[in-house]
Order: C-alpha cells, then sequence, then structure tokens
C-alpha cells in the first residue's frame, strides 16, 4: 500500500510539474527545497504545490500564474544549496522556500543573501537562521530560541530542575539543546545533571539510559531527529527508567515517525511546537481533516500547518508586490512586501508578524508555542495542549 | 564523566551485548572470507535484509517473534545463496575460482551493497519502521550495583551465543560441517574427496547470510529497522572480524566483543558524539601490535 | 576401464595437453612418466575433472564423463591422491580418513575400511587423534594415500608418492601400492623415480610436451636404452628412435 502511495504522489508531483510548465512570461517563479525522504516529507512539498496549484486556479496573483518548482534536498547540506543555486541562478526564481532540516537552510542564507533572492523558511527552527543578518531571510516557524524558554519554564515549573540531557549532533537538536540548557540556567541556575553528546544517527543509548537510571533525574531531554528521538525513548523505558521521569522532546518530537516508531515509550513525552493537531479552533479542525483526505496522514503535525501557513503568508505578500518585470527589482520587492506581512493569523500556535530590519526580532515571525503532550503512541497517536506560551521579541538573545 | 565501578560494569556489560550482535555479523563475513576468499562488502545489507525479513513475518504476517527469526534466517540464506550463484560465481567463471577473482569480486560487492540498499528503498521505504517484539517471557537480568540488563539484551545476547555453539558444533562434529572446513581449506582437494564444492560455497554463503539475519532481527526492536542499517554494521563486524584476525571464527566473536565494550567505553569516558570511531581505533591498534589480528592465522597458501 | 581420447587441456589460453591418447584397462598398475612440466599432473587433472577439457573425450567403464565435474567422478570411483601431498592440517588424522570416505553411506564399511588404512599403515592409527599438521612427510604421504582409498576407488591416481621422502620411506609406500592394486584398484602412478616406478608397474606412458611419446609394457621400457638415456639426460630425439625402434 505504502509502494502504491508513493507511486501515486510521484506521478501527482510530476503532474503538477508539468502543468505548471505551461506558462507565460510575466510568472511569478517559485522555487522550494525541502527534505522530502519520508512519507509525511513528500506530503509537506505536494501540499505547498496543490495550495499553490489552488492560487492559480483561483485566477493567480493579480493575474500572473505562479510556476513553482519543487526539489528535494534529502536534507543534506550540499544537495539543499545545490538546488538553491539552481533555483536562484538558472530558473531565476523571484522568492525562495526552503528547507526542512536546519543544517541545509542555514548555508542556503548564504545563497540567497548573496544573490538577492527573499527567502522563506518553512521548517527550520535553529536559532542562527536569522542571525547571520540577512535582509533576506524569513522564518515562519518558531525559532529555537523560543522553544527552549518554552521548555524551560514548564520543565522548572512543573516537573524540576534536575534535568539528563540527551543531545544529538545535527543542527536543530543541538540548538534545541543549547538553549534549553541557557534558558535552565538563567531562570534556575541548573546546569544539566547529564548530558550526552551523541551522534546524529546514534542507535545505542543503553549505556547513557543506565546511568541516568542511577541519577534519580526529574526529566531527560531527547533532542534528536525524529528516528534518532524515538530509539531513545524505546531505550528509555527499555533501561527501566519509570514514567514518573517526564520525557521532553526537542522540536523534532512533532514528527509523525516518533509516536509511530517509539509506540506506547511515546506516552507522556511534551515538546514545544508550532501547532497543535489537538487544536480545537474551526480552522484547525478543517485543516486536520483537508490533510486527512488529501494526503491520508493521520494527523498533521506543525510542519504541515507551517507549509500551509508559507503558503498564505507567500499570497498575502504577492498580491501586495507591483511587479515591474526587473527581477532583481521584482525580488526586493516580494522581500519588502513579506516584511510588511503583519499579524497573519492562520494555523499556527500565534500571529505571525515580520518587519524590515535584518534582525531576529524582525524575522522570527512566529513567537508563541503550544507545549503538546502525548497521550497515545502508534499509527494513530493522539496528543493534548498543555499551555501556550508567547514570548518577548529578543528572548534568548545576547 | 565522574568515575564509579558501577557505571565502569554497566558499560562493559552492554558492551557485551551489542558485542556478541557484531560478532555473529563477523562470524558471517568471516565464514564468507575463509570458504571463499573474498571480503563480503554487501553483508551489511543482508543484514537489513534480514532486519525486514523479520519485520515482515512478525508484524504483517503475525508470527511469533523466535519464528520470525528463524524464518527470517532461512528466507536471507536462500536470498544470499541466489546472489552468490547468479552474479558471485558469474565472476569465477573466468577462470581461477574465487580465489583469483579478487578485486572483481570486491567491487561485486559493493555493488551489490548499492543494489540492495536500492531494492530494498524501493519496498519499504525511507522511513525506520519500529519492530515491537513481545519478550515479556525473557527475565530482565539484575546486576549487583543496581544494573538492570533489559530483556531485548538478554535474548540478544543468548540467541548469538546459542547460533555460535550451534555453528560450532555444525562445522566441527557434523559431516557437511567437515565438507565446508575441507572447501575453506583447499576447494581442488576439496572435490577430490567427492565434495560437491558449489553445493558447500552456497551453503557457507547461505550460513553466513542467516547469521548476519539473526543479528538484524535481534536489533530490530532496539533500534528499529530501517534500509541504511547495513552499513555501520558492516563496519563494525568488519572491524571485529579483522580485530580477531580475519578468517579466524572464534576471533571474530572476541573481535566482537570487544568492539563492542571498547566503543561503549569511548563514549563514556571520551565523548559519544564520534562513538563509530572507536571501533577504528581499536582495529589500528591491534594491527600495530599484532598485524595478523587477535587470533589470525597466517595467510593460507595457496596451491 | 578408462580411455583418453585426443583429450587437449590447460589453464585459461594455455594449452599443456595435445592430443593424448590412453588406455588402461581394469586391475593393475600402470605409471605415467616424464619430466618437470611435461603435462602428467595436467593430464591427472583433466581425468579427475579439476580442468575442463578444451577437446576430445575421456571415458570410464564406458560411460562418457568429459562433462562431469569431480566429486560426480569421485562417485564413479575415480580418486586422484594430489602431489601436494595436501591434508587437512587442521583436522585429526581420522578426520581427514572419514572425509575421504564422505561420499559413501556405508557406515559398517567405512567402519571396516577405516580398520584396512590402519592395517596398512600402523603409523597413522598410532596418530588418528593428532592434527595431520603435525606429521612427518612420509606420514602424511601414507595419509593422503589412505584417505584416498576410504573414497573406495575403482581407480586411484597417485601423483609422484615418493616426492621428497626418504628412499626408506618411499619402499614401503611403494610396497603398500603393490597391496592395495592387488586387492582390486586399478593404479595409475605418475613418478619421476622412473627407475621404482617401471618395476612396479605393468605397462607405462612416457609423455612429453603434451603428446604420449612411448607406450609399452613396463619390463621392456626399463630396458629401453632410449629410455634409460632420456630420464638422465637425453633428447627427445633419442625417445622418439628408441619408438622407432619398437
Amino acid at each position: 500500500m505504502k509502494l502504491k502511495n508513493k507511486l501515486l504522489t510521484g506521478a501527482l508531483i510530476a503532474s503538477v510539474g508539468f502543468g505548471a510548465a505551461i506558462t507565460y512570461a510575466d510568472d511569478i517563479r517559485v522555487g522550494i527545497t525541502m527534505r522530502m525522504v519520508s512519507e509525511n516529507g513528500q506530503a509537506y512539498g505536494q501540499m505547498m504545490m496543490d495550495e499553490i496549484k489552488g492560487i492559480n486556479e483561483a485566477g493567480g496573483i493579480n493575474g500572473h500564474m505562479i510556476k513553482a518548482t519543487l526539489m528535494n534536498d534529502e536534507c543534506k547540506s550540499d544537495k539543499g544549496v545545490a538546488n538553491a543555486n539552481k533555483l536562484v541562478f538558472q530558473e531565476k526564481v523571484h522568492l525562495l522556500i526552503g528547507s526542512s532540516c536546519s543544517s541545509v537552510t542555514l548555508p542556503i542564507v548564504d545563497v540567497t543573501a548573496k544573490a538577492g533572492v527573499p527567502q522563506l523558511v518553512p521548517h527550520s527552527t535553529n536559532s542562527k537562521i536569522t542571525q547571520k543578518g540577512s535582509e533576506w531571510v524569513f522564518r515562519v516557524p518558531v525559532s529555537g530560541r523560543y522553544y527552549g524558554g518554552v521548555n524551560a519554564k514548564y520543565v522548572g515549573e512543573n516537573i524540576g530542575t534536575k534535568i539528563a540531557y540527551i543531545c544529538a549532533a545535527d543542527a536543530a537538536s543541538v540548538g534545541d539543546c543549547a538553549n534549553m540548557e541557557k534558558q535552565m540556567k538563567a531562570r534556575f541556575g541548573v546546569e544539566p545533571a547529564y548530558r550526552a553528546d551523541v551522534q546524529e544517527k546514534e542507535v545505542d543509548f543503553r549505556a547513557h539510559m543506565q546511568k541516568i537510571k542511577s541519577m534519580n533525574v526529574d526529566g531527560i531531554l531527547v533532542a534528536a531527529l525524529a528516528e534518532t528521538m524515538a530509539r531513545a525513548l524505546v531505550q528509555s523505558y527499555e533501561a527501566g527508567i519509570g514514567e514518573d521521569v517526564r520525557r521532553i522532546g526537542s522540536s523534532s518530537a512533532s514528527n509523525a515517525p516518533v509516536p509511530k516508531i517509539a509506540g506506547d515509550a511515546v506516552k507522556g513525552v511534551f515538546f514545544a511546537a508550532a501547532y497543535a493537531a489537538a487544536d480545537q479552533r474551526p480552522i484547525a479542525k478543517l485543516f486536520n481533516e483537508m490533510v486527512k483526505q488529501r494526503y491520508d496522514i493521520h494527523a498533521p503535525d506543525h510542519d504541515f500547518s507551517q507549509a500551509y501557513d508559507l503558503v498564505r503568508i507567500m499570497e498575502i505578500a504577492l498580491k501586495n508586490t507591483a511587479l515591474t518585470g526587473s527581477l532583481a527589482d521584482d525580488r526586493t520587492a516580494i522581500r519588502d512586501a513579506i516584511a510588511n506581512v503583519k499579524g497573519y493569523e492562520g494555523l499556527a500556535s500565534g500571529p505571525i508578524s515580520f518587519c524590515a530590519a535584518a534582525t531576529p526580532q524582525c524575522r522570527d515571525g512566529n513567537r508563541t508555542a503550544v507545549l503538546i503532550g502525548y497521550t497515545k503512541g502508534g499509527e494513530n497517536f493522539e496528543t493534548e495542549v498543555l499551555a501556550r506560551v508567547t514570548m518577548e521579541e529578543d528572548f534568548g538573545l545576547e | 564523566m565522574a568515575f564509579d565501578l558501577n557505571s565502569l560494569l554497566a558499560f562493559i556489560i552492554f558492551g557485551v551485548t551489542i558485542g556478541v550482535v557484531y560478532g555473529i555479523v563477523a562470524l558471517g563475513i568471516s565464514l564468507i572470507y575463509s570458504g571463499l576468499d573474498i571480503v563480503h562488502f554487501a553483508h551489511g545489507e543482508m543484514y537489513m535484509f534480514g532486519a525486514f525479513f523479520g519485520l515482515v513475518l512478525a508484524e504483517n504476517v503475525g508470527l511469533p517473534y523466535p519464528v520470525a527469526l528463524v524464518g527470517a534466517m532461512i528466507i536471507t540464506a536462500v536470498v544470499g545463496m541466489l546472489v552468490e550463484r547468479v552474479f558471485y560465481r558469474r565472476l569465477t567463471r573466468a577462470g581461477g575460482g574465487y580465489t583469483v577473482a579478487g578485486m572483481g569480486m570486491i567491487i561485486c560487492g559493493f555493488g551489490m551493497s548499492v543494489a540492495m540498499v536500492n531494492v530494498a528503498y524501493f519496498i519499504w521505504g525511507a522511513e525506520a519502521e519500529p519492530f515491537r517484539a513481545n519478550l515479556d517471557y525473557i527475565p530482565r537480568l539484575q546486576f549487583p550495583g543496581d544494573i538492570e540488563v533489559p530483556e531485548s539484551y538478554v535474548l540478544t545476547a543468548i540467541i548469538s551465543v546459542i547460533l555460535m555453539f550451534t555453528l560450532h558444533y555444525f562445522l566441527r562434529y557434523t559431516k557437511p560441517g567437515l565438507a565446508v572446513r575441507a572447501v575453506a581449506h583447499n576447494k581442488d582437494i576439496a572435490y577430490l574427496m567427492g565434495i560437491n564444492v558449489p553445493l558447500m560455497i552456497s551453503l557457507i554463503f547461505g550460513v553466513a547470510c542467516a547469521l548476519a539475519a539473526a543479528a538484524g532481527v535481534l536489533i530490530g526492536p532496539m533500534q528499529s529497522v530501517q534500509v541504511e542499517m547495513g552499513y555501520l554494521m558492516l563496519m563494525k563486524a568488519f572491524a571485529a572480524a579483522v580485530v580477531g584476525g580475519f578468517g579466524s571464527l572464534p576471533g571474530a566473536i572476541i573481535g566482537g566483543i570487544m568492539v563492542g565494550v571498547f566503543e561503549n567505553l569511548g563514549a563514556a569516558y571520551i565523548s559519544a558524539s564520534h562513538k563509530d570511531i572507536y571501533a577504528f581505533l581499536l582495529l589500528i591498534l591491534v594491527l600495530m601490535i599484532k598485524p595478523s589480528g587477535l587470533f589470525g592465522v597466517e595467510a593460507k597458501v595457496k596451491a | 576401464m578408462l580411455q583418453v581420447n585426443d583429450v587437449h587441456a590447460g589453464y585459461g589460453n594455455l594449452k599443456i595437453l595435445r592430443g593424448v591418447d590412453m588406455s588402461i584397462s581394469d586391475g593393475g598398475i600402470v605409471t605415467l612418466l616424464g619430466g618437470n612440466g611435461t603435462g602428467k599432473s595436467t593430464l591427472l587433472k583433466a581425468i579427475s575433472g579439476l580442468i575442463p577439457l578444451m577437446k576430445g573425450q575421456i571415458t570410464f567403464d564406458g560411460l562418457d564423463i568429459s562433462k562431469l565435474k569431480p566429486h560426480e567422478r569421485v562417485r564413479l570411483g575415480i580418486v586422484q591422491v594430489t602431489q601436494a601431498k595436501e591434508a587437512y592440517p587442521a583436522m585429526s588424522v581420522e578426520e581427514n580418513l572419514v572425509l575421504g570416505a564422505y561420499t559413501r553411506k556405508d557406515r559398517e564399511a567405512i567402519k571396516v575400511d577405516l580398520e584396512r588404512v590402519y592395517d596398512f599403515f600402523p603409523v597413522l592409527r598410532e596418530r588418528r587423534k593428532q592434527m595431520s599438521g603435525t606429521l612427518s612427510g612420509g606420514e602424511v604421504q601414507m595419509l593422503v594415500i589412505g584417505r584416498g582409498m576410504m573414497a573406495k576407488p575403482k581407480m586411484l591416481m597417485l601423483d609422484e608418492p615418493s616426492a621428497a621422502l626418504a628412499p626408506k620411506v618411499v619402499l614401503e609406500i611403494f610396497a603398500n601400492i603393490n597391496r592395495i592394486a592387488k586387492s582390486g584398484v586399478t593404479i595409475l602412478i605418475v613418478e619421476q623415480n622412473v627407475r621404482m616406478a617401471l618395476i612396479l608397474a605393468q605397462y607405462g606412458y612416457i609423455i612429453r610436451d603434451g603428446i604420449i611419446l612411448i607406450e609399452g609394457n613396463a619390463d621392456m621400457l626399463i630396458k629401453d636404452p632410449a629410455v634409460k638415456e632420456s630420464f638422465l639426460g637425453g633428447s627427445v630425439a633419442d625417445v622418439s628412435r628408441g619408438l622407432n625402434k619398437k
């Protein structure tokens, strides 16, 4: 069944690609590079293409069609940079969307800054992305510096301050760990009770878990990409660490493979995210239903909502752009229009606003995180909203 | 990190439990090397396929875990034998047999590794799959100092040891085992004993792949099952085989345990962020002291 | 029993046998003589099946065995004991002998034959539990001949059983080869020790450059001055003259 899905998705991507190929000179060209190696990853890209197609079918943007090119970077920096260069210099896109993994987005920021192309970041949370001082980058998700604060606040006030850290070596998790550590120190004056820096795709956490078990900690932060995190969670229970020790997930905890692979070990794990499938707002319920019907996804994680929100934000900005036909001028105009998006309220945990300065305060659009807890694991996982926290603009900056 | 005896003991125990798994994969690599004179670079993929077969048998077919383990071993053995018959043996037709085909065989192994990863990717996709085995009937092991070894690790260690002794018994006390050893030593002489050498080569390959599959099914519940899992295991098992002395079967096991313990201690007391390096550090250390590996025999002289 | 017709064989592109004809009848000892690199071992390998034929045909008891694999020929009763005196050093003497009976299923008869081999070579009985890697050169030669007997051969091919052995040991081994032949096994023996071989055998072939130069009864060959001369450093021409004289 999975194979059939994959083939169908492939056919869909191909058909969308060909459909969009019949274009006119004054199309708005948009390039997308994302990690599309998993079923969910495929669906994120597909959702963007579908939403863009929807805009075109409804008459486009002020009479212009959007021609979107979707590329897969497999969460690999070299591929992401190659994709970005191709999109920017060969396809001559007006706007670049990318990428999923922080380690890929970080170098792409340099590409778009140098070429002068506006870049909308759909998924990456590493704080440094907006701290590079690029005028061209805008982040739709919640920055890791906010997540760190939200996690630290909740953990310190509700769980305890004796926390063990397991930090994987990928860019997002390294950032998540550092932010959490910094905030725990700033708010409660505590250092990690135990800290293990493990490999990005570590498979064996047993010795660490054994050590952690003997320390009687209040909680364990597992900062790692989805599959690595799931393994660590499973092994923490195998080591005999009880349910009373809370497991805190990093930003990847929202990804569907975590509950799927970890199964019951995911119960009680909580994490900060930009969207909760358990959100009771009508727009969220409609969105959940749409994702289920279109992509056969049980419950959308925040990478879905962010993909959707990003297209809406792009639509708003493009509608407010007066295109001149000069690529450089149009790129600048689109950038300024995105910077003018204020208080967009979509699926995200809070309103998204940008401003003109090339600072994290202006370019980290969403400052509100929801704390989500898993109540059930497996394919048909369930979650609940524990808290919703909005942070100050300059929170977590030096 | 602060030193205390309990955690040292824990690191060693966990090192041993993962080490025996490296050991049984290394055993297969060593067996193929001593029997066919090739270093089988697609062995990690046999391990990965075994894990997936076990997963399919346990989750989709609904077999109990031990049955799935045996089933995966059998299926993988058949796949391995087919791969050997259809692809590798073709290379030996040019003359000289496995001993001479050398370099071409190594490249063929690498190619097979890439091909098998892609086949697996096509069938099962890139995502990791959870492998939930019900192991409640296995007791947890309690060591002094509040070190508790979980069921899956107890099971892994037990089954690995059983497999090792079964292989040992097979090679030492059965007629086909005797024939396998004869083929491993010299194929021409074995032929002249009336041994069906091509069949024995298939058998060696099948047994080696079955061992890899067993490792895959044992590791599956701990680490989940994923297309790219084979590469890392190959590296570790390869290191284990070389540390123990390439071609030496007891050496493969000892080498596996040494790699497991060494990398766990390295991760605990030096740094966990480059854990995979320690296996090779050990490899270099051993090769500096004893170039043929710990239990290595002098290079085989071929007539 | 064994018919070799116009056999061409070699290794890769190197052709060593260039049309060998041979006919060995039931019983007795036949010897194949020739200098180094003349194709003696190659011919044995062609008969036992270790190398494929490029051309020609080999029949055994009227059955065409040219395409059979070595282990299938062993089942028919063609057993070769190789020149390199290869026992399996990591196996005990008895394991080696049992391995010799690999194709047989008759357990009781195997036990009887094992005793028979031990009777032939009492030293092997003494060393039955020892790893064969620890045996002396003569003992290994006895072991591999004994191992060949364990397969219950109709035809036993021996490749230079006297090479690099002390004269006393050679005598013992040759005496035993004679006993084996008396028990009804046809023996094809390749030798460099020409005199000994021709005394032992009833019939002889002389091979040179991949073809049979001379064949004839052993007592004739041994008296042939050309043969004598040839193996003491005489030329091909001398041997050919000897052939013409016949």
